[in-house]
């Protein structure tokens, strides 16, 4: 005959293989449990120092407690077992835990073991409340049963009345320590399915306060007392038996007592449980759908039935139990809300969404009874429900009030926010298998709305002064709900923006601040995205960024849009790192909105119409990938300020240029003089692959020739090619112009080729002869250097008189002092001129150094100042 | 045997790690890191009220390669991490003494 041990490896590998092939795996932990109290039998039964005990009148009982006392015994849980004596624990009792545990040590089970008499047990449950807990578990398994009868009836009479408010509390603080330590597992993608809340641990709990405080003997009481309703309890059961057998399949896979349900499992369980891929989502997804559904289910009830019966152990509870005043279909009982019957749900179905407009008020719960009465009449809501005035006026009312989140959460656990909203239910329990986002769709949407409730409590002073800035911040909040709810495919922010509008439309919800929450749903990425993907220093991508965003209102809610989904989804997803970067673009996109100019919607409307046109008059002059090149590369500025007309001859005149620098990089260029009759001035275009000094090489030849230049405007496109466009005065020969501007280019090649030595033709030039007037200063030279106002250059800006050569002055000081120009504005008015150039140093930077301002400010002013 | 650290652009990272593994460099370490160059710490305002800005982010790679791959490295880098404008960032080449790798317990130039 087999020893037990042999029996119980065989009985219990069997029961393992059986559970791999999936047959029996349900009623697992019960067989295991029914095997190893069958071990405990024969093993008493065959130990001779148990006979011998049970000869000398020193009887025992063996005692299964804890998990197994509940028969919950997955594949690697602790065996915790109790030898009971009456009033003193024998000698001999040594040699009998040798017997019947030694074995199953050497089989490598997890064995906890207490040899202890009835006295010893009280005094333990009464000093420690976990031990008490295992107690309250405890199931006779062989040997004297009156001892362990007696044990029960004296923890029932002795330890539970005087330790019962004790324990209460204990459990309470057992759950805050939880929550800190493994958090809540309904929410999480890598659960603790038995620590985390929402786990068996919750089940657990229930348990032990219903055994010690209404003295229930098995779960099954929970139901037979009217704790439980038939179908609460069926719906319990089948919850339970779906975590056990994850737990079962968890432990299986590790080979030990694993309860955490990391990554590397998740697939191979979800397989197990023959999950399959369809409609677009993963096995393993659906799979961690179902097991979040259950445990959210069970940290419900968990929570309810706490609530329910034990106001007193709430921390912020009232526990007075005095009702409060409250509109009259409802009623305060012990800090929750109730319903006055059920048969005025009937009459007035909208008192189901006005139970949580109360509770968000009161910033209370619903009691049990209320949330299943709403989840019993959730048929009612139909389609004129979700139209009427009333229903949308009182749902805003939640999402406006500071109680939101926890209101939302009852909505979701009751189903009624699925009801009310049904675009809500295919996104509500949508996993996304990476490591990415913390939370299923439905609960990460109401992060994003928490901590926007809570944003006034962060350490960053500036996201509460951006949020008290808002003029009204129902929008955010509205688009902080709803701007995942097409997460159902690709591209679900496009397609949640679309939503939106339905679910808006049957609010009867205002136009315009409809379209501030499509605006947010649609682009709710474009901050995270831009900031980490691309180039912050390039002012095109902000100004882009800021003609999308379009006005300094929707900046603010979108940031703190990006901030709230950022900060609910994970710590991948947002942290001090990915927070820096979006917040330099927020300012330099404020900055730009600020401004103006750039980012208007009529300026990115102008843009489009004129490069539409544009393309119209280059025709097939470039390919439409090279055409669309060079426009994607022209700065935002040139763009608004240069007619469609002007912008197609530059690109004409682009391609005589690349033609032309095929002969010769350096010196090549292109000059177009056109006359305008109107004001008798010349207008001139230029051409040229940038460099630094082209523009103070092209202002001295003009001056060289006795042009005055009364505006210019430069641009750098990205490609390298310098742009700029001058308004100069018509050369002092009327009759020989065309000469004079074929003289201009000559004049421009030879420089460019190094043979005119401007500088100095420019200083024979500029001495005074007899005929020419002694210049006076009407006002003093004023130079300022600003790295304020442009996020992108520094901004330099000369006011002086106007003579000719001027510009050559100030752009060939700066060229001499290492300073490139990218944009300038020259503008002459009644000889005075205010130039703006906006530059940076050779290396492409912005000039900060304080040493080097000082030197461009002083040594502009030395020399414009001097005849 | 030298290693060669970039400070980078955030989104020229993957420019850069493709360009790298292309000249065969075998592997690299990547870390996201926050800090100021020449545009140090600056002042935002924001309604009058001002808003110390320290640092920016920006990416660090870090390689250790043979000597001869040196300068195609940094040139690649240089090549794929320029933007033109503000905050590009720098490369700073460091001798590395040895190598190993824990598994094998191979060391020099076998181990990178």
């Amino acid at each position: 005959m087999t020893s037990p041990s042999d029996e119980l490896k065989n009985a219990r590998s069997e029961l393992i293989s059986l559970f791999s092939t999936g047959e029996g795996s349900e009623t697992l932990q019960e067989n295991y449990a029914e095997i190893v109290d069958y071990y405990f039998r024969r093993s008493v039964q065959e130990s001779e120092t148990g006979q011998e005990l049970f000869r000398d009148k020193k009887p025992f009982a063996l005692v299964a407690v804890g998990g197994y006392g509940r028969k919950d015994l997955c594949i690697h849980s602790d065996i915790d077992v109790l030898i009971l004596f009456d009033s003193k624990v024998p000698s001999s009792a040594k040699k009998l835990a040798e017997d019947i545990f030694y074995p199953l040590w050497n089989m490598g089970l997890d064995l906890g073991h207490g040899i202890r008499s009835i006295k010893d047990c009280l005094t333990l449950g009464s000093e420690k409340l976990e031990a008490l807990t295992s107690m309250l578990d405890a199931r006779f398994i062989c040997g004297e049963s009156p001892l362990y009868l007696a044990l029960m009836e004296r923890l029932g009479k002795r330890v539970l009345p005087k330790k019962g408010l004790a324990f209460s509390r204990w459990l309470e603080e057992q759950n805050q320590i939880r929550m800190a330590v493994f958090g809540d597992a309904s929410d999480l993608l890598e659960p603790n399915i038995k620590e985390g809340i929402g786990g068996l641990r919750d089940y657990h709990h229930l348990l032990w306060l219903a055994k010690a405080f209404f003295r229930l003997r098995t779960p099954k009481d929970l139901e037979y007392s009217g704790i439980l309703s038939h179908k609460e309890y069926q719906d319990l059961e089948s919850h339970l038996k779906f975590i056990h057998l994850v737990r079962n399949h968890l432990h299986q896979g590790s080979g030990r007592k694993n309860d955490r349900l990391t990554f590397d499992y998740q697939e191979r369980i979800a397989q197990s449980l023959a999950f399959k891929d369809q409609d677009g989502l993963l096995a393993v997804e659906q799979f961690l759908s179902q097991l979040h559904a259950s445990m959210a289910w069970i940290k419900s009830l968990h929570r309810s039935f706490v609530f329910t019966h034990f106001p007193g152990s709430r921390r912020n509870g009232t526990g007075s139990g005095q009702p409060e005043s409250l509109p009259a279909p409802f009623h305060m009982e012990q800090g929750e809300i109730h319903f006055h019957s059920a048969t005025a749900i009937l009459h007035d179905p909208l008192l189901l969404l006005d139970i949580f407009v109360e509770a968000a008020k009161a910033g209370r719960p619903l009691s049990l009874e209320s949330k299943r009465l709403v989840r019993e009449f959730l048929y009612l809501v139909d389609d004129s429900f979700r139209m009427s005035k009333r229903a949308a006026c009182g749902f805003l009312s939640i999402l406006n009030g500071s109680n939101a989140f926890e209101a939302l959460d009852q909505m979701l656990e009751t189903g009624f926010l699925c009801s009310f909203i049904p675009e809500f239910e295919p996104v509500k329990d949508r996993v996304q298998f990476d490591h990415y986002h913390l939370f299923p769709v439905g609960r990460h949407l109401l992060q994003t709305v928490r901590h926007l409730k809570t944003l006034q409590q962060e350490r960053d002073i500036l996201l509460t002064d951006i949020f008290l800035d808002l003029r009204d911040a129902e929008p955010l909040f509205l688009a902080a709900l709803f701007h995942d709810i097409g997460k159902t495919g690709k591209d679900h922010a496009r397609k949640g923006a679309l939503l939106i509008r339905n679910i808006l439309k049957r609010f009867g919800y205002d136009r315009k601040k409809t379209e501030h929450v499509h605006f947010l749903i649609q682009h709710h990425l474009l901050l995270a995205e831009t900031a980490t993907r691309r180039d912050l220093n390039d002012e095109k991508i902000v100004v882009q960024c800021a003609r999308v965003v379009g006005t300094i209102e929707r900046l603010k809610m979108l940031y703190l849009l990006s901030w709230a989904d950022g900060r609910a989804t994970g710590p991948r997803a947002w942290n001090d790192w990915v927070a820096n970067l979006v917040l330099e673009l927020f300012f330099k996109i404020l900055h730009i909105l600020e401004r103006g100019e750039l980012a208007t919607p009529d300026a990115s409307r102008r843009v489009r119409q004129s490069l539409q046109q544009v393309r119209g008059r280059i025709g097939d002059l470039l390919s439409p990938a090279d055409g669309e090149a060079i426009f994607d590369g022209m700065p935002p500025n040139y763009l608004i300020e240069t007619s469609p007309r002007a912008i197609a001859r530059h690109v004409t005149l682009f391609e005589s240029l690349r033609e032309a620098m095929v002969k010769g990089p350096e010196s090549a260029f292109c000059l177009e003089a056109e006359a305008e009759p109107a004001s008798g001035t010349y207008e001139v275009t230029f051409l040229a692959n940038d460099r630094a000094g082209l523009f103070s090489d092209v202002a001295g030849v003009m001056a060289l020739n006795n042009i005055n230049i009364l505006s210019a405007r430069i641009y750098t496109w990205r490609n390298g090619t310098a742009v700029d466009i001058f308004t100069v005065t018509p050369p002092l020969d009327p009759i020989r112009t065309e000469e004079i501007w074929e003289k201009i280019k000559g004049d421009l090649a030879e420089t460019f080729q190094g043979k005119l030595p401007l500088s100095d033709r420019l200083q024979q030039k500029a001495k005074p002869t007899l005929l020419s007037r002694k210049r006076t200063l009407t006002r003093q030279t004023q130079v300022t250097v600003d790295n304020e106002s442009s996020d992108f250059f520094t901004l330099i800006e000369v006011f002086t008189d106007d003579r000719i050569g001027l510009l050559y002055q100030i752009t060939h000081t700066l060229f001499t002092l290492g300073i490139d120009i990218r944009i300038a504005k020259i503008a002459t008015k009644a000889d005075q001129v205010a130039d703006v150039f906006y530059v940076l140093d050779l290396e492409g930077q912005k000039v900060l150094e304080e040493e080097k301002v000082k030197r461009i400010r002083d040594v502009l002013v030395r020399v414009l100042s001097t005849n | 045997m030298k290693k060669v650290e970039a400070i980078i652009k955030p989104f020229k990272l993957d420019d850069v790690k493709e360009s790298l593994s292309a000249l065969g460099v075998k592997g690299l370490t990547v870390t996201e890191v926050k800090g100021f160059g020449r545009q140090r710490g600056h002042r935002e305002v924001y309604r009058g009220a001002e808003y110390q800005v320290d640092f920016v982010s920006k990416i660090k790679i870090e390689v250790v390669m043979e000597d001869e791959l040196v300068s195609d490295a940094v040139r690649v880098i240089q090549e794929k991490a320029k933007t033109g404008q503000i905050g590009d960032g720098k490369i700073f080449i460091i001798p590395v003494e040895n190598a190993i790798r824990i598994r094998t317990g191979e060391s020099g130039k076998d181990a990178i």
